[in-house]
Protein backbone atom coordinates (compact mmCIF):
# COMPACT_ATOMS: atom_id res chain seq x y z
CA UNK A 1 0.00 0.00 0.00
CA UNK A 2 3.07 2.25 0.20
CA UNK A 3 2.27 3.51 3.65
CA UNK A 4 3.63 3.35 7.14
CA UNK A 5 1.88 3.77 10.47
CA UNK A 6 4.16 5.21 13.12
CA UNK A 7 2.90 5.32 16.68
CA UNK A 8 4.34 8.13 18.80
CA UNK A 9 4.39 8.88 22.51
CA UNK A 10 6.71 10.89 24.75
CA UNK A 11 8.18 7.65 26.13
CA UNK A 12 11.72 6.65 25.14
CA UNK A 13 12.50 3.83 22.70
CA UNK A 14 13.66 1.75 25.67
CA UNK A 15 10.23 1.94 27.29
CA UNK A 16 8.63 1.12 23.92
CA UNK A 17 10.74 -2.04 23.77
CA UNK A 18 9.87 -3.01 27.34
CA UNK A 19 6.16 -2.41 26.80
CA UNK A 20 6.01 -4.32 23.52
CA UNK A 21 7.89 -7.24 25.10
CA UNK A 22 5.73 -7.28 28.22
CA UNK A 23 2.21 -6.64 26.95
CA UNK A 24 0.59 -9.70 25.33
CA UNK A 25 -1.82 -7.51 23.38
CA UNK A 26 1.17 -6.06 21.51
CA UNK A 27 2.90 -9.30 20.61
CA UNK A 28 1.83 -9.10 16.94
CA UNK A 29 2.59 -5.41 16.56
CA UNK A 30 4.78 -4.66 13.53
CA UNK A 31 4.65 -0.88 13.17
CA UNK A 32 7.57 1.27 14.28
CA UNK A 33 7.09 2.89 17.70
CA UNK A 34 8.40 6.46 17.65
CA UNK A 35 9.99 8.07 20.70
CA UNK A 36 9.38 11.77 21.33
CA UNK A 37 10.75 12.35 24.87
CA UNK A 38 11.37 16.06 24.16
CA UNK A 39 7.79 16.52 22.97
CA UNK A 40 9.09 18.38 19.90
CA UNK A 41 7.17 16.33 17.35
CA UNK A 42 4.04 16.39 19.51
CA UNK A 43 4.29 20.19 19.70
CA UNK A 44 4.75 20.40 15.94
CA UNK A 45 1.38 18.70 15.54
CA UNK A 46 -0.29 20.61 18.36
CA UNK A 47 -0.99 17.54 20.52
CA UNK A 48 1.51 18.18 23.34
CA UNK A 49 -0.07 18.75 26.75
CA UNK A 50 2.30 21.08 28.65
CA UNK A 51 0.63 20.26 31.97
CA UNK A 52 1.32 16.53 31.80
CA UNK A 53 4.17 16.18 29.30
CA UNK A 54 2.02 13.69 27.37
CA UNK A 55 0.60 13.65 23.86
CA UNK A 56 -3.13 13.70 23.19
CA UNK A 57 -4.62 11.00 20.94
CA UNK A 58 -3.89 12.66 17.62
CA UNK A 59 -3.91 11.00 14.19
CA UNK A 60 -2.46 12.62 11.08
CA UNK A 61 -2.40 11.31 7.51
CA UNK A 62 0.53 12.74 5.55
CA UNK A 63 0.79 12.35 1.76
CA UNK A 64 4.01 11.22 0.02
CA UNK A 65 4.51 14.94 -0.76
CA UNK A 66 4.53 15.72 2.96
CA UNK A 67 1.14 17.42 3.14
CA UNK A 68 -1.32 16.84 5.99
CA UNK A 69 -4.64 15.66 4.54
CA UNK A 70 -6.47 14.54 7.69
CA UNK A 71 -6.18 15.26 11.36
CA UNK A 72 -8.15 14.01 14.32
CA UNK A 73 -7.38 14.77 17.96
CA UNK A 74 -9.12 13.13 20.90
CA UNK A 75 -8.72 13.77 24.62
CA UNK A 76 -7.04 11.08 26.76
CA UNK A 77 -10.21 9.20 27.59
CA UNK A 78 -11.54 8.68 24.04
CA UNK A 79 -10.27 5.86 21.84
CA UNK A 80 -10.07 6.03 18.06
CA UNK A 81 -11.91 3.92 15.50
CA UNK A 82 -9.35 2.13 13.32
CA UNK A 83 -11.97 1.31 10.66
CA UNK A 84 -12.60 5.02 10.23
CA UNK A 85 -8.87 5.71 10.02
CA UNK A 86 -8.51 3.06 7.29
CA UNK A 87 -11.54 4.49 5.48
CA UNK A 88 -9.95 7.92 5.43
CA UNK A 89 -6.63 6.50 4.30
CA UNK A 90 -8.19 4.51 1.44
CA UNK A 91 -10.23 7.55 0.42
CA UNK A 92 -7.06 9.65 0.30
CA UNK A 93 -5.37 7.05 -1.89
CA UNK A 94 -8.34 7.07 -4.25
CA UNK A 95 -8.55 10.88 -4.35
CA UNK A 96 -4.83 11.21 -5.03
CA UNK A 97 -5.42 9.32 -8.29
CA UNK A 98 -8.82 10.88 -9.09
CA UNK A 99 -8.34 14.52 -8.28
CA UNK A 100 -11.67 15.64 -9.79
CA UNK A 101 -13.71 13.45 -7.43
CA UNK A 102 -14.89 13.71 -3.83
CA UNK A 103 -15.52 10.86 -1.39
CA UNK A 104 -18.86 11.20 0.41
CA UNK A 105 -19.26 10.24 4.06
CA UNK A 106 -20.60 6.77 3.25
CA UNK A 107 -17.66 5.93 0.94
CA UNK A 108 -15.96 2.84 2.36
CA UNK A 109 -13.77 1.28 -0.29
CA UNK A 110 -12.67 1.28 -3.91
CA UNK A 111 -15.74 0.82 -6.14
CA UNK A 112 -18.10 2.80 -3.89
CA UNK A 113 -19.76 5.85 -5.41
CA UNK A 114 -17.85 9.11 -5.49
CA UNK A 115 -19.07 12.57 -6.46
CA UNK A 116 -17.78 14.86 -9.17
CA UNK A 117 -18.52 18.45 -8.18
CA UNK A 118 -20.18 20.28 -11.08
CA UNK A 119 -23.13 22.54 -11.87
CA UNK A 120 -25.20 19.40 -12.59
CA UNK A 121 -24.65 18.15 -9.05
CA UNK A 122 -25.96 21.26 -7.30
CA UNK A 123 -29.10 20.26 -5.42
CA UNK A 124 -28.88 16.73 -6.89
CA UNK A 125 -26.54 14.95 -4.46
CA UNK A 126 -29.32 12.60 -3.32
CA UNK A 127 -29.95 11.41 -6.89
CA UNK A 128 -26.21 11.11 -7.62
CA UNK A 129 -25.69 8.81 -4.66
CA UNK A 130 -28.70 6.57 -5.40
CA UNK B 1 11.04 29.69 13.70
CA UNK B 2 9.44 28.69 10.42
CA UNK B 3 5.72 29.20 9.94
CA UNK B 4 5.32 25.43 10.08
CA UNK B 5 6.97 25.10 13.47
CA UNK B 6 3.95 24.05 15.48
CA UNK B 7 0.27 23.32 15.63
CA UNK B 8 0.31 22.10 12.04
CA UNK B 9 -3.04 21.90 10.32
CA UNK B 10 -4.64 20.15 7.36
CA UNK B 11 -3.17 21.22 3.99
CA UNK B 12 0.11 22.42 5.53
CA UNK B 13 3.43 20.86 4.53
CA UNK B 14 5.16 19.01 7.36
CA UNK B 15 8.79 20.05 7.88
CA UNK B 16 11.23 17.16 7.79
CA UNK B 17 11.66 15.41 11.13
CA UNK B 18 13.62 12.48 12.54
CA UNK B 19 12.44 10.13 15.22
CA UNK B 20 14.15 7.41 17.25
CA UNK B 21 12.09 4.25 17.01
CA UNK B 22 11.78 0.78 18.42
CA UNK B 23 10.93 -1.49 15.49
CA UNK B 24 9.07 -4.59 16.74
CA UNK B 25 9.37 -6.29 13.34
CA UNK B 26 13.16 -6.32 13.74
CA UNK B 27 13.27 -6.32 17.54
CA UNK B 28 15.74 -3.47 17.28
CA UNK B 29 16.12 0.28 17.61
CA UNK B 30 16.34 2.53 14.57
CA UNK B 31 15.51 5.91 13.14
CA UNK B 32 12.77 7.07 10.83
CA UNK B 33 12.60 10.36 8.96
CA UNK B 34 9.92 12.06 6.92
CA UNK B 35 12.52 12.78 4.27
CA UNK B 36 13.05 9.03 3.73
CA UNK B 37 9.31 8.42 3.66
CA UNK B 38 8.93 11.07 0.97
CA UNK B 39 11.90 9.73 -1.02
CA UNK B 40 10.23 6.28 -0.97
CA UNK B 41 6.89 7.83 -2.05
CA UNK B 42 5.26 6.53 1.11
CA UNK B 43 2.22 7.78 2.96
CA UNK B 44 2.82 8.37 6.66
CA UNK B 45 0.22 7.96 9.36
CA UNK B 46 1.28 9.42 12.70
CA UNK B 47 -0.63 7.94 15.62
CA UNK B 48 0.03 9.85 18.86
CA UNK B 49 -1.01 8.42 22.24
CA UNK B 50 -0.34 9.51 25.83
CA UNK B 51 1.87 6.80 27.30
CA UNK B 52 3.12 3.23 27.13
CA UNK B 53 1.68 0.76 29.64
CA UNK B 54 -1.75 2.39 29.42
CA UNK B 55 -4.74 1.37 27.29
CA UNK B 56 -4.61 2.42 23.64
Amino acid sequence: MGSEVITVSTDTKFVHLAWQREEKMLENVKYPMGADPTGNLSRMFGVYDEQTGLALRGTFIISPEGKILNSEVNFYNMGRNIDELMRKFKANLHLSKHTDEGCPSKWKEEGDKTLKPSAKLVGRVYEALK
Amino acid sequence: MSENCCDLKVRQIVPNFKLDIFDPSKGDFGEISLETQKANKKWTILFFYPADFTFV
